[in-house]
């Protein structure tokens, strides 16, 4: 390997790292809140990469584009909590404490199949999103580099700090640490936990489309793409141990560090070696790289 | 400001609260003792909205609260200090402090207002506004709780054993600041398991035993009958 080939494998990986970290952002938040996450995490990235498609190839200039997904993922987000969430928690106890894997799993089989329906079984790419050409290099430092890789890494960061600043920052993020640390308690203090738990399911939702409107340009987009982004996803947050929001952001470009130079020396069973670095991980350190047991560390 | 008339309360199939009623009229603090499992909490849970009664009514300011959920319940100002302090352990003390407050509604200015007085009023909580509020000490954390609920401007405040694993010292320094604000107005329902304490700080007393309201009257009376102590003991 070259040193030119390492840093645009170095670049690459931490372009799909940065989209990892994004997708786990959305499971870490509601898992914190509610100890629950959206099985369809990976799905919704699908679809948000779907509506990004749909609307660039009609011509929809990009920032609307993103505005629309955005909308879009947002009331899916809504309405995901409102029907594969919110009943489960009406019926207490008589749900069974994961019934919401099975409801959050079976509103991502729905998608998949919406979305077969409208856009074929084919896979497809996304028209870049940031240059005109797929094939735009840009020079740093005299390595050449994607201009998208470089668009979507600095994209990625930026929302991962706003999403540092909502949840440290703003008094939502407080909401959010009331009720992640006691639900009932948090409603005395005026807090309305029901609106907590919609806002970040919400949260999650917008993530996972952002996550799908970066990474179209980067992979192949088809309707079942979603199961291997939500086991990803799951894995960064595993690595960072789901409640510390840094050690996910470290465990996702460790990971799609990881994955870039796997398949750049196995490319038939590349994405396999970080998986199971990551099982081997959890045997030994069962709580990540970065976690604690408790739940209200920042 | 809170009018208890006949609520019976179940939790599941198991009966908790059984025919109670009780009055708490504004600038007076009410004590409510009982043993363990006697349904103290129940009583506070159910005046918050947290359980529903299953028959009985609960007035708040005049007006039924049935229906109110409970953060609109803490909004408009009854506001209940929970057992166990509840304190956000990572979350600063002056966030946890400002965290109601800021869901009330009220502006910036009212909350700095908030700020100052509490922190006049526990002093030691102004000293460690920056530390997160699980490395406070059991009694600074009582005290932050109890300031957390004055920073929402109650009408009505309801605490729930303020004393529990706490030293003596600082029991007396939690019930003396209740008291005071039970003289400029504030009215206090507490509910307490150390029952002389809260006889000797309290106007009215009400034991509850096994769920029923065994016996009312004012505390002092009450501190003076020593069948009141057996009842509550036994």
């Amino acid at each position: 390997m070259t040193l030119l080939n390492f840093f645009q494998l170095l670049v690459s990986g931490i372009a799909m790292g940065a989209i990892y970290t994004l997708t786990a952002k959305g499971l870490f938040i509601t898992h914190l809140a509610t100890h629950r996450l959206n099985f369809g995490q990976g799905d919704f990235l699908m679809v948000g990469a779907f509506a990004s498609i749909g609307m660039l190839t009609a011509g929809v200039p990009a920032p609307l584009a993103v505005l629309g997904v955005l909308v879009l993922m947002g009331v899916l987000g809504y309405l995901l909590e409102r029907f594969a969430i919110r009943p489960l928690d009406r019926l207490g106890d008589r749900a069974g404490a994961y019934s919401w894997v099975l409801t959050t799993a079976g509103a991502a089989l729905i998608l998949q199949n919406i979305v077969e329906l409208g856009f074929g079984k084919s896979a497809q790419y996304a028209p870049p999103l940031f240059s005109k050409t797929r094939d735009n290099v840009i020079s740093i430092l005299g390595v050449g580099i994607f201009f998208e890789e470089a668009a979507i890494i600095i994209t990625a960061f930026i929302v991962v700090g706003a999403f540092y600043w909502f949840l440290f920052g703003s008094r939502w993020g407080k909401a959010v640490y009331a009720v992640a640390f006691n639900p009932e308690a948090a409603s005395l203090f005026g807090i309305d936990v029901r609106g907590v738990v919609v806002l970040v399911f919400v949260l999650a939702a917008l993530m996972a489309g952002i996550s799908g409107v970066l990474v179209g340009p980067l992979v192949s987009v088809h309707p079942h793409m979603g199961l291997i982004f939500t086991i990803k996803a799951l894995a960064v947050a595993a690595v960072g141990g789901f409640t510390n929001p840094v050690g996910i952001l470290l465990g996702g470009l460790l990971f799609g560090v990881a994955e870039a130079f796997s398949n750049y020396w196995d490319s038939a069973f590349g994405d396999l070696y970080p998986l199971l670095f990551v099982m081997a991980l959890l045997a030994v350190r069962p709580s990540g790289l970065f976690g604690e047991r408790r739940a209200d560390v920042r | 400001m809170i009018e208890v008339d006949h609520i019976d309360v179940a939790i599941g199939p198991v009966g908790i609260l059984h025919d109670v009623s009780l009055r708490l009229a504004p600038g007076r603090l009410v004590t409510v003792i009982g043993a363990n499992g006697a349904g103290k909490t129940t009583l506070l849970r159910t005046l918050s909205n947290i359980v529903s009664p299953r028959s009985g009514t609960i007035r708040f300011d005049g007006r039924p609260t049935a229906g109110i959920k409970p953060h609109l319940l803490a909004r408009a100002g009854l506001v209940h200090v929970p057992q166990g302090r509840q304190i956000v352990p990572g979350l600063t003390v002056r966030d946890n402090l400002v965290i109601g407050a800021d869901r009330a509604g009220l502006d910036a200015g009212t909350i700095a207002e908030g700020l100052e007085r509490e922190f006049a009023r526990f002093p030691v909580l102004k000293e460690r506004q920056h530390i997160l509020g699980g490395n406070l000490s059991g009694g600074e954390q009582q005290m932050l709780a109890v300031s957390r609920a004055l920073m929402m401007r109650p009408k009505v405040l309801l605490l729930d054993e303020p004393s529990l694993g706490l030293a003596p010292q600082v029991v007396t320094t939690i019930l003396k600041a209740l008291r005071g604000l039970a003289d400029d107005g504030l009215s206090v329902l507490l509910v307490e398991q150390l029952a002389l304490l809260a006889l000797d700080t309290a106007d009215e007393a009400h034991v509850l035993q096994r769920g029923r309201v065994a016996l009312s009257g004012p505390a002092a009376e009450l501190r003076r009958d020593r069948a009141v102590i057996e009842s509550y003991l036994g």
